[in-house]
Formats: C-alpha cells, structure tokens, sequence
C-alpha cells in the first residue's frame, strides 16, 4: 500500500516534466523555423537596398542605446532592492519633458541654435536633475515604507507611482503631444562609412556610450559603486561593515534617475515628441532588456537594450516581411514583447544565464 | 573609579517572533580580554552575537559598549563605534574582489594613507590574501575566506572584534593558524568575544568564559576553570 502510494505521484511528476520539456522543444523548433523562414523569405525578395539596411541597423543601436539607458535604472534597482521600479518609465518621461521646458526655452531665445554644446549640455542636466530628484522622492515615499513588506504590495504601489506620475504630467502639461525643438545642428546627416547616418543618431549613440562608460566606472570603480554592490549580495553584512543601506539606497535611484532622464531627452530627440505616456511602453521594453541581460547585471542591461533595439529595428524587415506579413513596420513593439516572452519562457535568468544573487536578510 | 568593562550585556531577551531565543542573558567582557562563548548548536550564541551588533534588536535588556547604550542603535552606526562582527558563516561579498571586500570593510574611514598602511599589515598577517587580492571571494577556499572576513573587520580599526565560529569546518593545520592570529589580534590590542565550537582551543587562549545553554548562560569562569570544569569536559570536550 505504502509503496503504491508513493510511486504513483513521483511517476506523474517525471511525466509532467518531460511533457513540458517536449513542449518547450516543440516551441523553440517552430520559433527557430519561422526564424529561418522569414529571414530566407526576406532575403528572396531582396526588397531593401545596403543603404536601407544600414539605417535599420543604425536606427536599432540608436534606439537599443536608449533601452540600454532606462534598463539600468531598473537593474541598478533591482540589484539592490529586489524591486522592480515600474515607475521607472515614468521617470524617463519626466526627464524628457525637463529636457523638452529648457530646450523650448533656448529656441525661443535662439540660444539652442547658436551654442550646440552648452544647450545639449544643459538639457542632459536638468533632465538629469529632475529624473534623480524624482526617483529619490519615489524610492523615499512610496517605496521605503514597503521596504520590508513581502509579496505582491511593493509591486502595485510601484504601479500606483507609475500612475501618479503620468497623471501628475498630464494635469499640468496636458494630454496633447508637443514636439520636441529640432535643432538646426541635429538636421545635417554625418556620413559613416559611407552611409549617411541623421546627426541625432550618432549624438545619441556617442553620448549614450560615454554615460554607460561613467555609469560603469561609477559602479565598478567607486566606494558608493562597489557599496551598491556589497548591498545588492548581502544587505545584512553591508550595515555590518558601516555602510547606512538608505544612503546606498537613495544614491542608487538617484543614479539610475539621472541615466533614465538622459534616456528621456535622447528618445525626445529621436522621436520628436513628449507626451505623459511616452514612457509607458519604453519603460517595459527597458525593463524587457533588462530581464534578457539578467536582471541586476550592470553590463548585462546595457547588452540586452542594444540587442532589445537591433531586433525590433531589424525583425520587421528581416523577418515579418519575409513571411508575407503586411504592415511589417507597425509589429516593432511586437516584436520587442514576443522577445520579452521567449526569455522569460527559455532563459528566465537572461541571455547570460547568471542567476539572481541567492538570499537576502 | 569603578571598574568599566568595555561591553556589557544585561538581562537581554531577544525573541524570533513568538520563540525566545536569549532568555535574560548577562555577559561582560573587558578591554583587552578574550572572552570565549561556548554552546551547543541552537543555545543561542550567534543570535548574542547579533543582537549586540544591532542585526537583531532586543525585546528588553541593556547593551553598554564603550560606556554608549547601544541597543537601540540601527546596526551601520554600532559598526562605527568600532565593534566589528565577523558572522557566523563569514559573508563574503561573494562577488566582489578579496582587495574590494577589504575596501568594504574601510567604508567608513576617508584616511586614505592610514588604510594603504592597514592592508599592507593585513597582508603580512594572511600572507596568502597577497595574491589573491584581484580574486573573486567567492572563489577563495574556506581557509581563505575566512581570513578575508577577518581581514576585512580589522580594515575598520576596530576597539572590538566579535567573531561567530571563525574555525568552523576548516582543517587542523587552519584551525591553528586562526587561533594563532586571534591571539595575535589581541595582542595588538583588540578585544575579542569569540564564539566557538572548537570549545578546548577556544577557553585555553579565553581570559574569561561562558556556557550558554536554550538562551541562558549556565556557566562562567575564566578559561582555565572552564577547561576544567566537569560539566563543561563532559559535554562540549567529550
Ligand atoms: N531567523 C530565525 N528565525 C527563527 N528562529 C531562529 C532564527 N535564527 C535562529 N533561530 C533560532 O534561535 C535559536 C538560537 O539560534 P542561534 O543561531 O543563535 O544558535 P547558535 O548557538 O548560534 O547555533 P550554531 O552553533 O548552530 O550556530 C535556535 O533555536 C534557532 O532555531
Ligand atoms: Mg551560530
């Protein structure tokens, strides 16, 4: 009886699982073959010149180094607070319309097309100002007191900022589209290996390279860096050795801010445009990067978000044209979620497999 | 003047929600000393040890350290006050660097100069940290590891070192290597409340020493009187 008993569970358990395995095969062979299909498909029709090409690839880095951008906000705190910061999105925007205020306000008075460098600098700055200072009142208000709540609480009041910032933005600008200021020195095409490449692009993707750069030195080289790190392993030996966890804490999202608003005024600028819900969907596309480079891996963010913005450039006419698929272009966000699916199904713990640091006091 | 020990604990009652883990434990330790704390698994020494470095916050009883009440202290300003706890299990960063984890350890100090000479020191101390210092931590032997932890507390020039079973699961040859370096710490000048299964080395080099037993201490006396004492060699010397 005992054993009869015993036996039984354990037997459906092994065929559950490799009943799931099975599934699991059988998915990635058909996404692998819809892969191999589109892709062979496109290439039959050989319906885009090297130039088109060219600028879907540049226009994939540019967009991928602004994914790249947000995602480490959400990674950075992640790593040290086990939170995932949905207003993080959110953040990005307020730094876009802070970029969008200054920039407006240097047309007007011709100062934007007179002086590049000091009006782009002074847009990354404010931008940068405002998107720290509003994650620093986030994580202080909305996320400290939930610090050590468990379950599902933290999340939704993440949410609930998510919410509140967007609305925030939308009573006191409005809910109508502004277009960002375009520059006379963004307009010129830069010519790169012999392609031509919009001036925004190559801004972009420099300024985005140099702040990573920073951003990694920051972390990696710097006692507040390698504090953020000592936390993100082990929160209860960090206070052992002195070091006051809110203040890594709040220097954390402060950080992570600061790079979310450059991110804001960088897609301000690629896109043209500011509106409250500009943040919602680059926001989870960030977050989406952030997953696929593991979530909480500094370097692994800033790969998944160039990776995340080449697919999304390419797929439409790579992929979905070659599989006969009208309208290719409209699938871009598609695409980036059904990327963001298949890592949470295939590789959970992102495309570097590293695993999440264990426990936390 | 009376005499002030550097740490005293009083009648302290820490609970882990409804189960007391330490029921009215008193212990004090003096400047200089070596004070050893045995106990079988589970009597509740590590829970002491974290309690007194603020981890744990105490349901009643007092912590005095360096004549500072410090049982209401948040645990990142205990560790400033120069008590310094290597933890049971020694916690490295595990994914930080040997030289990044003694950095971890100096947070608190801005004596750039000062902290180049402690390293230094503390690479003759644990010459074999010398090379490992661009190591993953958590790619060090056991050994290894554990003088990482000691190091990294001493890179905080602390007035007191608590350390939870530093022997632990270590071999004979490293066991006296740390035993050694313990009684050399001391002699620099640092007092030690040591926790410790390894209970005969442990009380042979303790000025002073206590027995705890399901949260209480049952017994105290110096070293040598522990070591033998009848209930103490027949339960933790066998
Ligand atoms: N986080 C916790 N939650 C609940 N109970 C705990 C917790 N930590 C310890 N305890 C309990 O408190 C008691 C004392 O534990 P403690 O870790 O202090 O023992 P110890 O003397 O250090 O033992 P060991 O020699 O095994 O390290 C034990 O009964 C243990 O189960
Ligand atoms: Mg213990």
């Amino acid at each position: 009886m005992m054993t009869a008993t015993n036996v039984l569970p354990e037997r459906r358990a092994r065929w559950r699982i490799s009943f799931s395995a099975a599934t699991s095969w059988v998915l990635r062979i058909s996404i692998a073959l819809i892969l191999v299909a589109g892709v062979v498909g496109s290439i039959l029709k050989d319906r885009y010149s090297a130039d088109q090409w060219f600028d879907l690839v540049a226009f994939g880095i540019t967009i991928g180094s602004v994914y790249a951008l947000i995602a480490l906000g959400y990674t950075m705190v992640y790593g040290v607070l086990r939170l995932i910061n949905f207003a993080h999105g959110d953040i990005m925007m307020a730094g876009s319309f802070a970029g969008f205020f200054i920039a407006a306000s240097m047309e007007r008075s011709g100062f934007l097309d007179q002086h590049p460098v000091l009006a782009f600098a002074a847009m990354l700055a404010v931008a940068m100002l405002v998107s720290a200072g509003i994650a620093v009142l986030t994580e202080r208000f909305a996320y400290r007191p939930f610090r050590h709540v468990r379950g599902l609480a933290p999340l939704i009041c993440a949410i609930g900022v998510s919410f509140f910032l967007q609305q925030s933005f939308r009573g006191f600008f409005g809910a109508g589209l502004r277009s960002y200021p375009d520059p006379v020195w963004l307009r010129a095409p830069v010519s790169l290996f012999e392609f031509n490449v919009p001036a925004v692009q190559v801004l972009v993707v420099a300024s985005a390279i140099v702040v990573m750069l920073v951003l990694y030195l920051i972390v990696h080289k710097t006692k507040m860096g390698t504090a953020m790190r000592a936390v993100s392993e082990d929160v209860e030996t960090a206070t052992l050795m002195g070091i006051d966890v809110n203040r890594v804490v709040t220097f954390t999202f402060a950080l992570g801010g600061a790079v979310g608003g450059v991110a804001g005024v960088f897609y301000g600028l690629v896109f043209k445009q500011v509106y409250f819900f500009m943040g919602f969907t680059p926001g989870i596309k960030a977050f989406g990067a952030a997953v696929l480079g593991g979530i909480g891996n500094v370097p692994g963010a800033m790969i998944g978000g160039i990776f995340l913005g080449i697919c999304e450039s390419l797929a439409p006419a790579l992929l979905l044209d070659g599989l006969g698929i009208p309208a290719p272009y409209q699938m871009r966000d598609l695409i980036a979620f059904t990327l963001l699916i298949a890592v949470l199904i295939f590789r959970p713990y992102g495309i570097f497999g590293e695993r999440l640091a264990g426990k936390r006091g | 003047m009376t005499h002030q020990p550097l740490l005293q604990v009083k009648d302290l009652h820490v609970f882990y929600d409804q189960i007391e883990a330490l029921r009215g434990v008193s212990l004090s330790v003096d400047e200089r000393a070596i004070v050893t704390l045995i106990g079988a698994n589970g009597a509740g020494k590590s829970t002491l040890l974290r309690s007194i470095s603020g981890i744990l916050r105490a349901r009643s009883g007092s912590i005095k350290f360096a004549g500072a009440s410090i049982e209401q202290a948040p645990a990142h300003l205990i560790a400033r006050t120069g008590l310094a706890h290597v933890p049971e299990g020694r916690r490295l960063f595990a994914k930080l660097t040997v030289d990044e984890n003694l950095r971890m350890g100096a947070f608190r100090r801005n004596d750039r100069r000062a902290i180049e000479d402690d390293r230094e020191r503390l690479m003759d101390m644990f010459p074999r940290l010398r090379e490992r210092t661009a190591q993953i931590s958590g790619t060090l032997s056991g050994g290894e590891q554990q003088m990482v932890a000691m190091a990294r507390a001493l890179m905080s020039r602390p007035r007191m070192l608590l350390l939870d079973e530093p022997s632990m699961g270590l071999s004979p040859l490293m066991v006296d290597f740390v035993f050694d370096t313990i009684t050399k710490i001391n002699g620099e000048g640092i007092t030690i409340l040591l926790v410790e299964q390894n209970a005969s080395l442990a009380l042979q080099i303790a000025t002073s020493a206590y027995v705890i037993e399901s949260g209480s201490i049952s017994l105290q006396g110096s070293g040598v009187s522990l070591l033998h004492d009848e209930r103490v060699r027949e339960a933790y010397l066998g």
